[in-house]
């Protein structure tokens, strides 16, 4: 082996050494300062995924105009782009009036927020939200949408958070099921082998006999999520050897997330 | 030097686009994964410390883009990932003589495997903090999947970075050793 190589190994023992030794406060920096870093380059390639997937829409209609026949043609793209645009415009303004709604009756002081990227690991459900420390967001705290709860934030960055998903293995909620004096902990599975994924609500009693449709919410219980957000509904229950256990369908859609609000107190 | 830069360069930004690239539906939506085809390929060209250099700024992204603290418990500390593309870099620039003599298709399917034990280490780890350890069909096509990927993607992207490199005057050996190729 070379001087240069052996150098190069040397070099490299002690940097490796050193990031070995950060604790979770220091890797929590360490990311933080890496997201800003990134930030701009997720902004803009969040952009530009939303610019080509409204191009790919584009192209689909013309797929299908190419079938009518050819007098209609132009008459009817035009009438389709026209179509689409409204719709779209339709769609936002809609997706905005609803978000001010919820906004506005929350109990909450909520700060919006835009999913800039989906998770990029194999192993977190994770989003990534356009908002940092210059919003007022921190780490661990709640991400909801009006339709329930979301995540908690993790890894927060001047003007870019991370949001580990309620379908996160390692995301536990504290829960209540509406109509009963039920009380469990909600996570996630390791893996998500379909789009839409399922939660599990652990430590119920034996006799809990929880019905399908009946809505679990967060008890306030651990600090972190305040009481009362919806988290999802009953879809199964079984009892097992200590415990019951239910299987809850997340009252958000995971897989469509567009806009969601962070939870920094309440009013 | 300058293929080295456009490495890193490379590197950057195909962590970034990871962000974007959807995942594989009828893979279990197993992650497609760029970044390791550049990196292994960066191994078997470079010398060796370029190699670990590439490999540790790699392995940095990693960690600091997708490793999760959880509250204060670190499932992946910054600096595994580095120690795991390293270990798997040294592999591939074991088989550099292979790659001088024109002989990829080695190097791609290794390239794939290597993808693969990059996410299985990654799961043995949070697995170790985690508490209990289980192999699913699901969990197999999300370790394999990206490795099927980095295999079907690498001849591509080894042909285009050795046309860069060829561009860029790249002289895959020092004059020196050239001999003991050709």
């Amino acid at each position: 082996m070379s001087r240069g190589s052996i150098i190069a190994l040397l070099v490299f023992g002690a940097l490796l050494g050193y990031f070995l030794s950060f604790g979770a406060d220091t890797t929590k920096k360490v990311q933080a300062a890496v997201y800003h870093i990134f930030s701009p380059f997720l902004t803009t390639g969040s952009g530009l995924q939303k610019q080509i997937q409204g191009v790919q829409g584009k192209l689909k209609s013309l797929e299908e105009l190419e079938k009518d026949n050819a007098g209609l043609r132009v008459e009817n793209r035009e009438l389709k782009a026209t179509n689409k645009a409204l719709t779209d415009v339709e769609h936002e303004v809609n997706r905005l009036r609803h978000a001010l709604n919820y906004r506005e009756r929350s109990e909450f002081k909520l700060v919006a927020a835009e999913i800039l990227a989906r998770d990029s690991s194999t192993w977190w459900r994770t989003v990534t939200i356009n908002r940092g420390k210059d919003d007022g967001v921190e780490g661990d705290m709640p991400v909801v949408t009006d339709e329930g709860l979301i995540g908690k934030t993790t890894t927060v960055s001047k003007n870019i958070s991370v949001v580990l998903l309620v379908s996160d293995e390692t995301c536990k909620v504290a829960a209540s099921v509406e109509g009963s004096r039920e009380q469990g902990i909600v996570s996630g599975d390791r893996v998500l082998g379909g789009l839409t994924p399922l939660l599990t609500l652990n430590f119920l009693t034996k006799q809990a006999n929880l019905q399908p449709g009946q809505k679990a919410v967060t008890s306030g219980v651990g600090g972190v999520f305040p009481r009362g957000l919806v988290i999802g509904n009953v879809k199964a229950f079984k009892v097992r050897e200590l415990d019951g256990q239910a299987q809850l369908t997340p009252a958000v859609d995971l897989s469509q997330l567009e806009d969601v609000f962070v939870v920094t107190g309440r009013r | 030097m300058i293929l080295f830069v456009i490495l890193l360069v490379l590197v950057f930004f195909g962590q970034v686009a990871e962000f974007f690239i959807p995942t594989i539906p009828w893979m279990y939506n197993a992650h497609v994964y760029i970044v390791p085809v550049f990196v292994f390929f960066g191994a078997t060209v470079l010398p060796f410390p370029l190699m670990l250099t590439l490999a540790f700024v790699a392995g940095f992204l990693l960690d600091a883009l997708t490793a999760q603290v959880i509250g204060s418990r670190v499932e992946i500390s910054v600096g595994s990932s580095i120690v795991i593309y390293a270990a798997l870099a040294g592999i591939m620039h074991g088989l550099r003589p292979l790659f001088i003599r024109g002989r990829w298709e080695i190097h791609c399917v290794v390239c794939g495997m290597c993808t693969s034990a990059i996410v299985l280490a990654q799961y043995l780890m949070i697995t170790f903090r985690r508490g209990y350890v289980f192999f699913s069909p699901e969990i197999w096509w999300q370790i394999g999947g990206p490795g099927i990927m980095a295999v079907l993607i690498s001849p591509v992207v080894f042909w285009i970075l050795h046309w860069v490199a060829q561009v860029t005057g790249y002289p895959y050996l020092p004059s020196s050793r050239r001999g003991e190729y050709e």
